[in-house]
């Protein structure tokens, strides 16, 4: 008799669990059906950790719903998930995103596929002027694809413990201000210097899965040393330029194979001299402002090499309330909104009217920092190429060039031999340029 | 367990081995959860001190700015698609178990195969078409439509549990059943089932935290009714370290509460098999 | 036995003699009981699998081993070393989890004070995704996380122990698999524990009147018993091993290759969608060879004899 009783009143428990469960799932779904016209979603890949999320909902979109009475959902999301996510909906013909905010790699990648809005139709927005870099590089595939939103770069991040330990005839102002004495060969023998005398490796790189370190080889390092991106890649400075790296990884952090980002690294103390992009390395500073300084990459023998990262607005064909979409994009591009982005999440501004405001606090080191390597005389500014769906591809050369020849210790010319094939076939196969400063 | 012809050295001894490899196994298992519940409440500071191994002074800001991010709505969300969950993958995989431990029929070792053999391409590949699949049959971005995605997942290893779970359970008893006059159903309702609730329990706790734990499925299925591991892999995995450890802190103590909860359940259900 | 079973083949005879015009229901009653979980699976995941073949082994439409010639011979490939790892990290993992759950489910089964808080807490990191289990081992691994800072704060150690980074692979290894173990040697605790709790007691007190000793009840009664409830975990247990990820990616990145790492990796970052297909396809295959070995190899044999 136990056994029933105790079999009902599972049973009624399993029952009630059902219908309370179908009740919500039925409620729920009537309740999302019933969405408010006037709201739009805007999908960004940018702009994702928690401070700056809130930043855009309570400050940024808040703001633009007064003013326009339009309703915005951001909804932060990986760069995989919006791919696989726009691919669906534009694959579906059912599109619910408005508005997209990604890096300019993706959108070329979107762009290639037909799966953005030409923005041209919508006109000149009046009040600001963007660069001519950006505005040549938002032009795709026949289309002006998207908006230049924000800016940002790579830079490298000192622990000021750093400078005790600086090599001969080199000194803090010749780093702080990018001179020609700061060399990747001083930095190689400040290095060399920290790892002897504070008893292990004080130099870092984010060179995990999701790091950017791939961008350090094609973006800083080749163009330094070959003076091009690509087309030197199995030149006899390319070679050079391997040997070196071959030298400083002795005096690197074991772990950088592990690290996607160095603010954790360096407020651990783990290294004190990182470089990674101005995003990755914020929180560091805004944690520990008075030990970070924020400094110019060092020059090479062809240059000052570095990459600009520019982050754009699209509308995705068919989407949703496009007119309310523009509206945010004017709103996003305004001076004022800039200015306000870059004090608040540190990104640069896309707009020339924008570029004079500097936040005060730690942001100011970070922005001096960045300044300063924009401004060096030998600069050699790299644009990330556009490879559409290549792009992974291209990053790979670079990433396998390294891995054989650096952790494995292959044979320099011959890796780099067999590779560059490989990487003029990329882009012979989807027809894009070479990227600057190669061409 | 009194051995019948020890000496009370020797029952002691057993004793104190016994309690030392329970605290060895505690041990093992619950510092890293109570390092990392230290460091989600931890300031900065401390976490980043060199010398400072626990930290001294506690803030609630990492996990309230997560919690002001939406990370309450996202925890009910994740909640709801996991009950959904266990419901329709039992519905639909306590029959499939039964019937393949208690039949013999031609294909039965096929079939099987065949059902887990489904389950084994990875996620990762399946998640693009079944995207294009939803948004055509209008579950895209609903939490149903997770659910029904996590019970795909789920549902072979309702089917091997529970069929392992009746096959432990003697035949025999359900054939003394039939043999006393109650038919097929009343047989598995009022012998086998009573006997194979704590396993089933065990089963229900297993599908729980398998969808609780999913991310990918949900990060991609879904865009503004994210679950929780799909809200912390797209919003806190960007940040530092504490705000890491407080999103782990966040997606642990739910799933933590409830198997608590289905513990006690489990203890007194294997009172009943005991008995 | 022998005894025990006879009273039982008795009545099964008349059990038998009962359906001997089995109606239709009866005679289908298995199909009918398995058809709604097939069809569901069929249909929620048959459909992807098979567009995922057809991504693998097509280009532009038509039939094409392009996808497989990259996986074999580019040089961009891991292949090989992500199937050798992905088999090394098996091995090694799952006889040491399943012997620490056996382990732990016989030293429960005994009754002591605080068995159930200490249960509780055994039972925890089935509450924890492997994404978030990689995280917590690597921050307290770190050259400056928990342990490290313990040791040399203690003085044990004057140099952090490196855990971390392609020159250390063996570490790296090291660390997956002790948190591979940390984080779920519990699931196949909880499948087994549960399986020895519905060993009937009666049984193993019956064998203890016949004087049979410690080892010979657990040999010959509580194992053989166990055994479905083994095979279950086991084919869990290792289905998932083959899949391993979020833990390896989390704590050495792609400097242990991995089968799911890659076709992670191929199909997200590289966009080879045919690549990380035949990724996929690998991985199934390893798997469904492995389910079949293990249904062979443990078919319960007490079971069969009451079939």
């Amino acid at each position: 008799m136990s056994y029933y009783s105790a079999l009902t009143k599972t049973a009624a428990i399993i029952i009630a669990l059902i219908v309370i469960i179908a009740a919500a799932g039925i409620g729920y779904y009537i309740i999302t059906q019933q969405a408010q016209p006037t709201k739009i979603i805007w999908v960004s890949t940018q702009l994702v950790p928690p401070e700056e999320q809130a930043f855009v909902k309570d400050q940024l979109l808040a703001e633009f719903t007064k003013e326009t009475g339009i309703q915005v959902e951001f909804v932060g999301s990986s760069y995989e998930d919006l791919a696989t996510r726009l691919e669906s909906e534009e694959g579906a013909g059912k599109v619910t995103i408005s508005l997209i905010g990604e890096l300019h790699g993706g959108l070329d990648y979107f762009a290639s596929k037909g799966w953005l809005e030409d923005l041209g139709k919508f006109g000149a927005l009046s009040g600001r002027t963007f660069p001519k870099v950006l505005e040549d590089y938002s032009k795709l595939h026949g289309i002006k694809a998207y908006i230049p939103w924000m800016t940002a770069t790579y830079v490298m991040v000192i622990n000021k413990k750093a400078f005790n330990y600086l090599p001969d005839d080199l000194t803090q102002d010749d780093i702080m201000q990018g001179t020609s004495k700061w060399t990747y060969d001083a930095f190689l023998a400040w290095a060399k210097r920290l790892y002897e005398e504070t008893g292990g490796p004080k130099v870092g790189f984010p060179a995990g899965p999701k790091g950017l370190f791939v961008r350090f080889l094609h973006g800083y390092l080749y163009p330094a040393f070959t003076g091009a991106q690509v087309k030197n890649f199995d030149s006899q400075d390319a070679v050079t330029m391997w040997e070196w790296l071959k030298e400083l990884w002795q005096y690197v952090h074991p772990s950088s194979t592990t690290w996607d980002a160095m603010a954790d690294p360096l407020l651990k103390e783990e290294v004190w001299i990182a470089w990674d992009h101005t995003a990755r390395i914020k929180d560091a500073i805004a944690t520990k402002p008075d030990d970070f300084i924020v400094v110019p990459v060092p020059a090479g023998p062809k240059g000052r090499g570095f990459i600009l990262v520019i982050a754009g607005l699209a509308v995705p064909k068919g989407a949703p309330n496009e007119d309310a979409a523009w509206k945010l994009i004017e709103y996003l591009t305004r001076p004022g909104t800039q200015v306000k982005v870059l004090q608040n999440v540190g990104f640069f501004p896309s707009v020339n009217e924008a570029t004079g405001a500097v936040p005060e606090g730690p942001l100011k080191i970070l922005a001096s920092g960045v300044n300063k390597q924009l401004g060096t005389t030998d600069a050699l500014v790299a644009l990330i190429p556009s490879l559409g769906a290549k792009g992974g591809d291209f990053k790979n050369v670079y990433i396998t060039a390294f891995q054989r020849i650096v952790q494995n210790g292959e044979d320099i010319q011959a890796v780099i031999s067999e590779l560059k094939p490989q990487l003029m076939g990329l882009f012979e196969e989807t027809g894009a340029p070479l990227p600057p400063p190669d061409v | 367990m009194v051995e019948k012809d020890t000496s009370m050295v020797k029952y002691y001894l057993f004793k104190i081995i016994i309690a030392g490899l329970v605290i060895i196994a505690v041990l093992w298992v619950i510092t890293p959860f109570i390092i990392s519940i230290l460091y989600a409440f931890s300031d900065p500071t401390d976490y980043y001190s060199k010398e400072i191994i626990i930290p001294l002074h506690y803030t609630y800001e990492h996990v309230r700015k997560l919690v002001a991010l939406g990370a309450g709505t996202a925890i009910i969300n994740s909640v709801i698609v996991a009950l959904m969950t266990i419901a329709l993958s039992f519905a639909l995989g306590l029959p499939a178990g039964y019937a393949f431990a208690r039949f013999v029929f031609p294909g039965k070792d096929s079939l099987k195969l065949f059902i887990i053999g489904l389950r084994m391409f990875p996620i990762i590949v399946i998640a693009v078409p079944l995207v294009s699949l939803y948004i055509r049959l209008g579950l895209s971005d609903s939490l149903l439509g997770v659910a029904l995605a996590h019970t795909a997942m789920a549902l072979p290893f309702v089917i091997i549990i529970t069929s392992s779970i009746f096959a432990g359970i003697p035949k025999e008893l359900e054939e003394a059943g039939l043999i006393f006059g109650l038919d097929r159903t009343g047989a598995f309702l009022r012998i086998t089932m009573p006997l194979a609730l704590p396993g089933l329990a065990a089963a229900a706790i297993f599908t729980f935290i398998m969808s609780w734990n999913e991310v990918f499925i949900a990060a991609v299925l879904t865009l503004t009714n994210r679950t929780l591991p799909a809200f912390i892999l797209t919003s806190a995995m960007a940040a530092t370290d504490f705000i890491k450890f407080a999103a782990s802190f966040i997606m642990i103590l739910p799933a933590m509460i409830f198997v608590f909860i289905a513990r006690r359940y489990l203890i007194a259900m294997w009172g009943i098999t005991l008995r | 036995m022998c005894k025990l079973f006879s009273k039982y083949i008795l009545i099964r005879g008349v059990f038998i003699a009962m359906p001997s015009h089995p109606s239709f229901v009866e005679k289908y009653l298995p199909y009918i009981l398995i058809a709604p979980a097939l069809g569901y699976m069929l249909f929620f995941i048959g459909y992807p699998l098979i567009q995922a073949i057809y991504l693998a082994f097509t280009k532009n439409g038509a039939l094409s081993l392009e996808n497989l010639d990259y996986l074999l011979h580019s040089p961009f490939s891991k292949f090989y070393e992500a199937l050798t790892n992905t088999f090394l990290l098996v091995i090694v993992i799952i006889p040491i989890q399943v012997a620490i759950a056996l382990g732990l489910a016989m030293l429960f089964n005994i009754k002591f004070k605080g068995r159930n808080v200490a249960l509780y807490s055994i039972i925890l990191p089935l509450t924890i995704s492997d994404v978030a289990a990689g995280l917590i081992w690597y921050t307290m691994l770190s050259t400056n996380g928990f342990f490290n800072k313990l040791f040399i704060n203690l003085g044990i150690t004057s140099e952090p122990i490196y855990f971390f980074g392609y020159q250390f692979r063996q570490m790296e290894f090291l660390a997956i698999v002790i948190t591979e173990i940390w984080r779920a040697t519990a699931i196949v605790f909880v499948i087994v524990f549960a399986g020895l709790q519905m060993i009937s007691q009666e049984h193993i007190e019956a064998a203890e009147v016949f004087g049979a000793n410690v080892w010979q009840r657990l040999r010959y009664i509580v194992f053989p018993m166990l055994l479905p409830s083994l095979q279950a975990a086991l084919i869990i247990r290792t289905l998932f091993a083959f899949q391993i990820f979020g833990v390896v990616w989390t704590l050495a990145g792609r400097d242990i290759p991995i089968l799911a790492g890659e076709a992670y990796y191929e199909q997200v970052e590289l966009k080879h969608q045919g690549v990380a297909a035949i990724y996929a396809l690998v991985i199934a295959g390893i798997s469904v060879a492995i389910g079949y070995l293990y249904i062979k190899l443990f078919k319960a044999k007490y079971l069969e004899a009451g079939t």
